[in-house]
């Protein structure tokens, strides 16, 4: 205003006129400067205006795919899972999963929207076989409760590409990957293709520890984890030493893929594929680089590891004294827990694990005794037990005799009396050795009967 | 010239107006295509009573620290259907249509899975304010109408009923204030560890759950529950299995005392402060879990 001011004394038509256009040249720098703040932006858009923009282009994606979306997801235990989704533009999805033979079987419809979380996100908003990999029961996957097999269901974009979709968990972190499925995709699931590849999974039902395959004249004989989804060669090679070799594994549509491609001396195994499961004699067949191949129960190791029950037992001496321990109890015939340990319980405690603790400080017998704890005061508790002495057989079994009760009587029916009798199998046990510390203990008699121990 | 300019200057800012909110993403609450499912909820919870359900996943109604899975759609109408009968119908019926649509909580939340807790326990139900109750594990929940019932699986319908119960009666007591008697039954033996204490032991003390232990406030309400969801036969069941004395020095005919004492306080406020039958609901209650689950 002081510009003005100044000339304000001598008023002409001149003065008026120039007077009058620094008026304009004011204002407009006036105009100019208050709307040059809304120019600064470094997006044109309001973020409102570019987060619908971005769901919409997100979702359109989604349903545009007329077979689908092949997805692969890899959970925070490792394991990797293919999916199947078909998404309507109703907030409906339809997907089959490769995570058991149901879920490869029948398309299970559930919900789905997006939605402007911190980043656009894709929910999957109801139970779907997504969910089975997440859900905190272990019970459901496998996983410990709580946390289940550490898999996420609401997922933020990270790229968009014409074919495929990169998406990450907003929970867990777990990568998501979309790709866009073919008509041929969609039919194998359709037409059950998965599903004979998830016979597989049948593989321990066969009723023997050991699962032996010959493949180009080797028997190999397998360990097959579905939870982690690896697989455990065992072999004997050209010198009679005992070899191993383990690996991931996840399923395509005709059979199951190796993480690492396994060596087998003449030829590379990159997977098998997947036959037939036959439920009748417990056998499954398989196809090993196009030639048949049978997975069969049997009924001894192929070479006994002589050594491996002293070497079990003197572990646990040699370490500070104190026990192996297994939470399951004896699988037979194929079936976890069959005499129902984890059902023990007392009035104010419950069944934790089962133990073997050689030598017990201060005493000259083994022990095995199933222990409690007692949730109010967060301790295990020893009720009962039984003495035993370990015999170790030139043939490399261990053969367990009762010496008698101790701590307190020790029931005579119930899960508890029937792992006693199972224990003193007068044929004994072989030990073999799965990880620095960890065994199996299989009957000797008919390797029907296992239990594992960890220390 | 100037007033002219000056509305230049006014229209010209006036274009980027940022409180402009029309396009706020989800403003309004979240939208889908509606199915089936959300028009019977609509129909039989929402238009009757103004009670939402929410069944698709939301994580900021839950505990951010759980791992937790929404339900299976396939659950969401046998369950609000079994909340329907063994709690609302129940109560309009005593208590009338006016006074439940006054106070009943206006939302459930559910959840597919078990609530874990750091010491391996889960949880079945939570609530919040009179307002929201959650209720958990709804994948497995399974009534005696549905297929594979098998006995084992009555404890998750009967504990849905046991936490709508509890919770509508915190409502109640925060509305219309418990009797001062009532807290003066088991005075001095409230208690922060009933963590530690069992039901049995509880029951010994005069208290008809551990948690009742925990205030007289929870007490109350824990009383309500227990005797509405076990009836009148089930309350003296558990009443008179008493035996022994407690490990805090209470006889077992000073519990029962407190017991049917505590008992008779509820019958009288419910009459009192609510002009309801307690016993008449009662027995519509437990006939109703009756059919549920036996």
């Amino acid at each position: 205003m002081r510009y003005i001011n100044q000339h304000n004394s001598r008023m002409n038509p001149k003065d008026f006129y120039s007077k009058l256009i620094s008026v304009f040249v004011f204002f407009s720098v006036l105009v100019f400067s208050s709307c040059k703040k809304e120019n600064t932006r470094v997006f044109d858009q309001s973020p409102d205006t570019r987060i619908n923009d971005a769901l919409t282009q997100y979702g359109s994606a989604l349903t545009s795919s007329a077979a689908g979306w092949n997805a692969t997801i890899k959970t925070g235990t490792g394991g990797i899972y293919h999916f199947h989704f078909r998404f309507n533009e109703s907030n409906r999805v339809f997907m089959y999963a490769d995570i058991n033979l149901e879920t490869a079987t029948t398309a299970k419809e559930s919900s789905y929207r997006l939605k402007a979380l911190q980043t656009p996100a894709l929910i999957f908003d109801t139970y779907s076989y997504l969910h089975i990999l997440a859900d905190p029961n272990g019970s459901v996957n496998g996983g410990a409760n709580g946390q289940g097999l550490i898999s996420d269901f609401e997922f933020a974009f990270d790229s968009l590409a014409a074919d495929s979709i990169l998406l990450t968990g907003r929970v867990n972190g777990t990568k998501l990957k979309l790709i866009k499925a073919t008509q041929q995709d969609f039919d194998a699931w359709q037409n059950g293709a998965w599903a004979t590849v998830l016979a597989f999974e049948n593989i321990n039902k066969i009723q023997n520890y050991f699962k032996r395959v010959n493949i180009g004249g080797v028997n190999y004989d397998l360990k097959v984890d579905p939870v982690a989804r690896t697989i455990l060669f065992t072999w004997v090679d050209g010198n009679g030493n005992l070899q191993q070799f383990v690996t991931a594994y996840n399923y395509n549509s005709s059979g199951v893929v190796f993480d690492t491609p396994f060596n087998a001396g003449s030829q590379t195994i990159n997977g098998f594929e997947v036959v037939s499961w036959n439920a009748g004699n417990f056998t499954l067949n398989i196809k090993v680089n196009g030639t048949p191949a049978t997975i069969a129960g049997a009924t001894q190791p192929l070479k006994v590891d002589l050594g491996a029950p002293q070497r079990w037992r003197q572990y646990a001496i040699n370490n500070g004294g104190l026990y192996w321990i297994s939470v399951n109890g004896f699988t037979i015939n194929g079936v976890e827990d069959a005499f129902g340990i984890k059902t023990l319980k007392t009035d104010s405690s419950q069944y934790f694990y089962l133990l073997y603790w050689p030598v017990p400080s201060g005493q000259t017998f083994d022990a095995l005794a199933p222990t409690f704890l007692i949730p109010s005061q967060n301790a295990l508790d020893l009720i009962y037990g039984i003495a035993v002495t370990p015999t170790f057989s030139p043939d490399g079994r261990a053969v367990f005799s009762y010496l008698s009760d101790v701590v307190g009587p020790y029931p005579s029916t119930g899960p508890a009396a029937l792992t006693r009798t199972q224990l003193l199998l007068p044929q004994g046990y072989y030990f073999i050795q799965t990880g620095p510390t960890t065994y199996d203990m299989v009957s000797a008699l008919d390797a029907r009967a296992w239990i594992s121990w960890q220390f | 010239m100037l007033f002219l300019l000056g509305l230049i200057v006014l229209g010209s800012c006036k274009k980027e107006d940022p409180l402009n909110v029309d396009n706020v993403s989800d403003l309004g609450g979240d939208t889908w295509v509606k199915t089936s499912l959300d028009q019977w909820l609509y129909d039989t919870l929402v238009v009757p009573y103004n009670i939402a359900t929410k069944y698709k996943w939301d994580q900021f109604e839950l505990e951010l620290n759980k791992d937790l899975v929404p339900p299976d759609e396939a659950k969401v109408i046998p369950v609000m259907s079994s909340v329907k009968r063994v709690w609302i119908d129940p109560y309009v019926l005593q208590g009338g249509e006016v006074f439940f649509k006054k106070y009943c909580p206006k939302l459930f939340v559910l959840v597919g899975s078990a609530s874990w807790n750091l010491d391996g326990s889960i949880t079945l139900g939570t609530a919040e304010g009179g307002r929201k109750i959650v209720l958990y594990e709804l994948n497995d929940f399974r009534n005696k109408t549905m297929p594979g019932y098998v006995p084992a699986d009555s404890a998750i319908p009967k504990q849905m009923c046991h936490v709508i119960h509890h919770e509508f009666g915190h409502i109640l007591d925060q509305n219309i204030r418990r009797p001062v008697a009532f807290d003066e039954v088991c005075k001095g033996l409230y208690t922060a560890d009933w963590i530690n204490t069992t039901d049995y032991a509880a029951h010994q003390d005069g208290f008809i759950t551990a948690y009742a232990e925990s205030s007289p406030f929870e007490d109350f309400v824990e009383q309500i529950s227990i005797m509405l969801i076990e009836g009148k036969s089930g309350f003296d069941n558990i009443v008179n299995s008493i035996t022994g004395t407690s490990i805090r020095g209470t006889t077992a005919d000073q519990a029962k005392a407190r017991l049917r004492q505590k008992e008779s306080l509820v019958v009288d406020y419910y009459k009192t402060a609510w002009n309801i039958d307690f016993y008449s609901l009662q027995t519509r209650v437990r006939t109703a879990i009756v059919n549920e689950i036996y």
